[in-house]
């Protein structure tokens, strides 16, 4: 594949690099909110101390591997 | 990054309504599959027999409704541009909290808060990790011309073609 050299150099990202960018985007942006929304849910269902660290850990993963793959996918139709 | 690179606004809403429809069925049909596989009894055929159904039924389903979503909140957000007449990080998060209380509309006041707040706080990160992600691209990829140091030149001018290939 040629790489796109504008004028200016090489400042556009190629596909991929777009598409792990916006994994890696989704991934943090899924994590801080699954932080956030699964603090409360595992609160309302009454786990306490190491427990609720495991479900928020779990949640948090969930969530992130969740909005990372549909950031990834909506980078990758765009370009 | 894609948030200030977007369509001029009435177009937006289409653009994003398109969009978000074939982000949820794509998506939809990679987690519907694999959900489906793991869901079926045992057996290859079976399993890809209901792999099969599950995408077919849910992901144009999870498109439909990331479609509503999306078309819902690019249309708050042209009118929050049309009104304040700039366009801002806040107009995405009203029009975030704001999709979210109208399509829980149906559920009561408290589902209608509760469905708002988050996605008042999901468009509140997603902006922010576009802003602090344009910050950090700025300043690790400096714009300047780059290749000045470099002794070959290039064949040809290529102003007119470069764009085709992204």
């Amino acid at each position: 594949m040629p790489v796109a050299v504008g004028p200016y150099g090489q400042t556009q990202p190629n596909c991929f690099d777009r598409v792990k960018m916006g994994f890696m985007m989704g991934f943090a942006v899924g994590m801080a909110a699954g932080a956030m929304f699964g603090t409360f849910s595992c609160l309302r269902v009454g786990m306490r101390g190491r427990e609720l660290m495991g479900g928020v850990g779990k949640t948090m993963m969930q969530s992130g591997g969740t909005f990372g793959t549909f950031m990834a996918i909506g980078m990758g139709i765009r370009c | 990054m894609e948030e200030y690179a977007r369509e001029p606004c009435p177009w937006r809403i289409v653009d994003d309504c398109g969009g978000a429809f074939t982000m949820g069925a794509i998506g939809g049909g990679i987690f519907q599959a694999v959900k489906g596989f793991r869901n079926s009894p045992a057996g290859l055929n079976h399993r890809l027999r209901g792999s099969l159904t599950a995408v077919r039924t849910r992901a144009p389903q999870l498109g439909g409704s990331f479609a509503v979503w999306g078309g819902l909140f690019s249309t708050i957000d042209c009118g929050l541009v049309k009104i304040r007449g700039k366009e801002d990080p806040w107009n995405s998060i009203t029009s975030g909290a704001m999709t979210g209380a109208i399509l829980a509309a149906r559920n009561g006041p408290v589902a209608m808060m509760g469905s708002a707040a988050m996605g008042g706080i999901l468009l509140a990160l997603i902006e922010g990790a576009g802003i602090l992600l344009t910050r950090f691209a700025s300043s690790q990829f400096p714009t300047g011309p780059k290749f000045a140091e470099e002794p070959t030149p290039m064949p040809t001018p290529s102003f007119g073609d470069y764009r085709q290939y992204q």
